[in-house]
């Protein structure tokens, strides 16, 4: 009964989760992340929704999301979405970043967020040049940096997951990466940094589900949801999370760390 | 040299009987690949009337060329097939050297090699086979393999130097792969199966844009995933006309099944063998290790459905809720054979197919992260085991003596999972 009326007091808010591309950039079970922010809106009793937004979707209704999402793709794919973000798009989408608009940048979208993409074979492919970063690839036959990978955030925490890209990642002077490397390769295998952060953006290369595992994360991006959208600091109610302790758990014993 | 090559690899295969380390079923092809790189071309050389069937594909091989096999053998033809798994060109050397004489000699009618998909090209530059079976491709094993597109695009230009004498049978229904057929000079049959109209898409689709253009795919019918009767949007490219949708038999459950089944049949009827004996070997059908097989264990019956990626984990869970499922144990492992990323558990359906009445057991080496899963898929009632034995006692434990444990492990877990069950390793 404790909960009955923090329960009515959290049905006044209410989110609203923006997947961008789910039918192009969504390969590595990207759909895990929209499946843990929602649950962990619905056990706390905070309305959510998430829309889907598709090729041709309106730039307007960038406008209603609280937060937002983007994961890896094959190249074909990336390509459709390239042609799809129009300049107008572009826009959009920047000024809900620039706006603290908290979001989630995997993979494909992170390195399609910074300025280009240099593939394999050298060309170049311009990118949104909202994150001051760049990504090479180092060639082809190059390998692929593939594996599992602890990375400790700037608050001491530590994020698990898998990581699967051939592109290196380089950032800006004034980037703050997401983290440091603890084991695995990070954004290009050589400074230690992975992902990068930039105004409540986060941008990583650690794939697919990457929510589930570090609930702190999930729970990071709907509390600065709540927020931008009501302009005040909302203690979430805590949930049990033993099981997802037991499965971080289970990678640092992999990865031979301790967290 | 070969002969050397050929008896050492017998006296592999027969020392890894003895010590129980499986059948050695890809050593052998591995030391002699390590000596003689043209082994498979040279022994392929000496056995001119030999042919040879190749299948390809994310899921279905084994299913499809078991089927095969019992179809030609229900005909009087002598024919083997490499060991289930063993699909790299180690283990095709391998099931050569096990079913050759010392001299190199291959007394058989056919062989049918389940392949890799990356190994495909390279197969093809060392045998020229008399069929092609292409089934589908699904996302499976991304850190090993890379992406689905880019599988198909090194098929196609595989495909493209094919001698004449070649021909294909493909899925019509997977865009990818019946595009495979668009401008070859082969002959080319296709299978497909009768889907239904199209209401929600299954989330684990791949492939939904045009393989040539680029374009969307719009979908009349679909039987699961992005298998179905499609078209592209804008381009002209659209399901071929199919040679075979329908069979008046199927020896296993599932609409993948209908898939391999009329892709066996379909061959079958291209080798000249009629629709009267393919249904009568077909009544005889057992299934592969591990798809759908039953075994017996402590007088009670287990049912193995291999499950390795969303696709294949989707049927199978339709299957189960179809034979309303009262317990299940699911097991997960993330060694070189299952691919060593696990994400694409969260590309499975369970939201849609499993009820709280059906107890779950949880195993293998990623068993947390499988229990996570069902945590965020709505699910209570599982327990997670570190041992796969403890798994198994337990989950029997609570099955009555009719009722079976069904186990959908992933590959290298349904080996683990056999080995316990019958004492015995396969590979």
């Amino acid at each position: 009964m404790k909960n009955r009326q923090s329960s009515i007091v959290n049905r006044q808010y209410y989110i609203t989760i923006g997947w961008l591309y789910p039918e192009l950039m969504s390969t590595y079970g990207d759909r895990g992340n929209i499946i843990c922010l929602a649950k962990r809106c619905e056990w706390r009793k905070i309305g959510v929704q998430a829309i889907n937004l598709n090729e041709g979707f309106s730039p307007k209704l960038l406008n209603g999301v609280d937060i937002l999402f983007m994961g890896g793709a094959q190249d074909t794919q990336q390509g459709i979405v390239s042609k799809d973000f129009t300049s107008r798009k572009i826009e959009a989408l920047k000024s809900k970043i620039e706006g603290g608009t908290p979001g989630l940048y995997i993979c494909g979208a992170y390195q399609f967020l910074g300025k280009y993409y240099k593939e394999a074979d050298g060309n170049k492919i311009k990118g949104l040049d909202i994150f001051d970063l760049y990504t090479e690839h180092p060639g082809v036959g190059k390998e692929r940096l593939i594996g599992n990978i602890a990375i400790k955030t700037s608050d001491g925490s530590v994020v698990v997951g898998f990581e699967n890209h051939g592109g290196r990642t380089y950032l800006g002077k004034n980037l703050k990466p997401f983290g440091q490397v603890i084991k695995g390769y990070g954004n290009n295998s050589i400074d230690g940094t992975e992902g990068a952060i930039y105004k409540n953006s986060i941008g990583t290369y650690l794939h697919g589900p990457i929510l589930p595992k570090n609930p702190l994360l999930a729970d990071y991006l709907i509390k600065t949801a709540l927020k931008v959208k009501y302009g005040k600091d909302l203690e979430l109610e805590k949930l049990d999370d033993s099981l997802e302790e037991k499965a971080r758990m289970a990678i640092a014993k992999r990865l031979q760390i301790a967290i | 040299m070969n002969l050397l090559l050929i008896l050492s690899g017998k006296i592999v295969i027969f020392i890894s009987k003895i010590l129980n380390l499986g059948n050695g079923s890809t050593w052998p092809g591995h030391i002699a690949l390590n000596i003689d790189k043209n082994f498979i071309k040279n022994i392929i050389e000496k056995n001119k009337d030999l042919k040879i069937i190749l299948i390809a594909g994310t899921n279905g091989k084994t299913t499809t060329g078991k089927l095969i096999q019992t179809i030609l053998e229900g005909s009087g033809k002598r024919v083997f097939q490499n060991t289930a798994g063993a699909n790299l060109l180690n283990g095709v050397v391998s099931s050569l050297t096990k079913f050759s004489s010392i001299s190199g000699k291959i007394n058989f009618d056919y062989a049918i090699f389940e392949i890799d998909e990356n190994t495909l090209p390279l197969i093809l530059k060392n045998i020229k086979p008399e069929i092609i079976i292409l089934i589908n491709l699904f996302r499976d094993q991304l850190d090993r393999y890379g992406e689905v597109n880019a599988i198909s695009k090194k098929w196609k230009d595989a495909l493209a130097s094919l001698g004449s004498k070649t021909s294909l049978i493909l899925n019509s229904d997977d865009p990818q792969i019946a595009y495979l057929g668009d401008a070859i000079k082969n002959e080319v049959k296709y299978f497909g199966v009768k889907g239904r109209k199209l209401q929600n898409t299954e989330h684990a689709s791949d492939s939904t844009y045009c393989p040539k253009c680029g374009n969307k795919l719009s979908y009349r019918t679909i039987t699961f995933s992005h298998l179905g009767d499609w078209k592209c949007s804008k381009g002209e490219l659209k399901r071929p006309k199919t040679d075979l949708e329908n069979f008046e038999f199927y020896p296993l459950p599932g609409l993948y099944n209908k898939y391999n089944t009329n892709a066996a049949v379909l061959t079958a009827r291209e080798l000249g063998i009629s629709n009267e004996k393919i249904k009568k070997a077909l009544t005889s059908f057992q299934p592969a290790f591990g798809r759908q097989e039953i075994i017996k264990y402590k007088n009670k019956k287990i049912q193995i459905f291999l499950s390795k990626n969303p696709a294949s984990f989707n049927q199978s869970l339709n299957i189960i809720t179809e034979l309303k499922a009262t317990h299940l144990l699911i097991i997960l492992n993330d060694r070189i054979p299952d691919g060593r990323d696990v994400s694409w558990i969260w590309d499975v359906d369970f939201e849609k197919y499993l009820e709280n009445s059906t107890e779950i057991s949880v195993a293998g080496d990623r068993a947390c992260d499988m229990a996570l899963r069902l945590k965020y898929a709505g699910m209570d009632n599982f327990k997670t085991y570190e041992s796969l034995k403890i798994a198994v006692t337990e989950a029997l434990k609570g099955a009555h003596d009719n009722e079976i444990l069904y186990t959908l492990p992933t590959y290298s877990a349904m080996l683990d999972l056999r080995k316990i069950l019958t004492g015995k390793s396969i590979l």
